[in-house]
């Protein structure tokens, strides 16, 4: 910017007789500050504006000096019991009008800030509230998302460590069949398919503890039983049947533990209703093995 | 007048700001008849210019420590509180409705003969220079200067282009330092 140009483009008189408006005056007070010539042009003109005003002038009324001096006396004294309750209005050069909202019965209050200063602040609270709002929303659905996530991981989690626990079970089954059929004391009674089995296939085994007299039963292949069905099991003492239990064939992979048979020719395995029957169905007499 | 004492601005400024009343007393002999003049300009009415030269010296008073010598000259600093002071009351609602109640016989002969009670108003301080002016930036100068109105306003109520606003008032003023020399 050419500083000749500036000072005669009419700014100087528009600052000093208040006609700029506030990003003008801003400028204009930093180019005072930058450039001598600035502020000397605005000395300059001050002056011949109070001089022109002091020379010619109007006198108001002469009794208004003493009404105002006195006017101000009672305020001073007023003011300086009670002092630190006022605080003064922000430092600068007082140019600013509050315009129509003004009336003229609150003559003498005080100006505190430039209209353009408040509305810039007015529109700064407006843009931050509307961010935060904005913000709000945003952050609130994020955590949304992560609140989904987080219950979706916490019940996969709790799935996993049941499936876990399932596994552990199955293997301590495996395992305890493993050491049964290491077992020297163990009887091994096979149980092959009888005539009146529908599959031909099937098979059982018996483990019976020879010390403690304990049957475990493990199923190498049996039809699925209906709902209403139940294979029970069954020890031949002296040519007579002795209930040895029930089992279900979904229970699991492993051994069944049966009831404890002190003695025993023979074994074997009928289709009976749920809960079992107190004598064997023969016509439903699937598996059969001699001890 | 009795008393001779003459202040140079910066005492005067640090007076002020001690609350001296005897610099005050000073200020007002000094200067209370130029801001007198500004306000009886903007105010018709006699009364209520008297109101607005009390408020300004109350103002004064009050605010002389908001005053900053870096961006401008005391009277320049009081000058602009005197305008705006008037231009608020013209402009306050009290005020307007204080004009529409007068008859209107009287008011027409007040805008033949000027204000009766302030007379050859048009022949002093500011005016006086602005009555030099072309018609047509003595206009804007009035609008902006005596009536406060925004460069913005004065677009509407002239009817002519923001940018024609501001390229004339910034030559009257061009004009105006010319012959305040």
């Amino acid at each position: 910017v050419n500083i000749h140009e500036y000072i005669s483009s009419g700014i100087v008189e528009s600052y000093v007789l208040g006609l700029a408006d506030d990003a003008e005056r801003a400028e204009f007070e930093r180019m005072c500050l930058l450039h001598p010539e600035v502020r000397a042009a605005r000395e300059a003109f001050e002056i011949s504006v109070e001089k022109q005003a002091r020379t010619s002038r109007l006198e108001p009324p002469a009794a208004l000096k003493s009404k105002i001096l006195s006017t101000i006396e009672m305020e001073y004294s007023a003011k300086s019991d009670r002092r630190s309750g006022n605080t003064p209005p922000p430092p600068y050069m007082g140019v600013a009008r509050d315009g129509q909202n003004n009336d003229g019965l609150s003559k003498l209050k005080v100006r505190r800030m430039p209209v353009g200063l408040q509305k810039l602040i007015a529109v700064a609270a407006v843009v931050l509230l509307v961010l935060s709002t904005a913000l709000n929303f945003y952050f609130f659905n994020r955590y949304r998302e992560y609140n989904q996530r987080y219950q979706e991981l916490l019940a996969s989690q709790t799935q996993l460590v049941q499936h876990n626990q399932v596994l552990q079970t199955r293997m301590l089954d495996y395992e305890k069949a493993v050491e049964m059929m290491k077992d020297p004391g163990m009887a091994i009674v096979r149980m092959p398919a009888m005539p009146s089995a529908p599959d031909p296939n099937s098979a059982t085994i018996v483990y019976w503890d020879t010390t403690t007299k304990d049957v475990y039963l493990a199923v190498s292949k049996l039809p699925t039983p209906s709902v209403n069905e139940q294979y029970q099991l069954w020890a031949m003492v002296d040519g007579k049947p002795v209930d040895a239990g029930v089992f279900d064939l979904n229970a699991g992979p492993g051994m069944f533990k049966m009831k404890n048979i002190p003695r025993a020719e023979a074994f074997a395995i009928t289709l009976e209703k749920k809960g079992g029957s107190p004598t064997p169905s023969l016509d439903k007499l699937y598996v059969l093995g001699k001890v | 007048l009795g008393t001779t004492a003459t202040y140079t601005e910066s005492e005067l400024v640090s007076l002020l700001k001690s609350r001296d009343n005897k610099a005050f007393s000073y200020l007002y002999d000094n200067y209370a008849g130029a801001l007198y003049t500004i306000i009886s300009q903007v105010v018709d009415d006699v009364d209520a210019a008297n109101d607005v030269l009390q408020e300004v010296f109350v103002n004064i008073w009050r605010r002389i420590e908001t005053y900053d010598p870096v961006k401008g000259r005391l009277f320049t600093w009081m000058l602009n509180i005197a305008r705006n002071a008037s231009i608020d009351l013209v402009r306050s609602k009290s005020y307007q409705n204080s004009l529409r109640n007068q008859s209107l016989p009287q008011s027409a002969e007040a805008e033949f003969a000027g204000s009766p009670s302030i007379p050859n108003i048009d022949n002093i301080g500011f005016r006086k220079v602005l009555e030099r002016l072309k018609k047509e930036h003595r206009v804007l100068i009035d609008l902006a200067y005596f009536k406060g109105y925004t460069h913005e306003e004065i677009a509407v109520i002239e009817d002519i282009p923001l940018g024609t606003v501001k390229t004339r008032i910034r030559n009257a003023l061009i004009q105006l330092r010319e012959y305040l020399k």
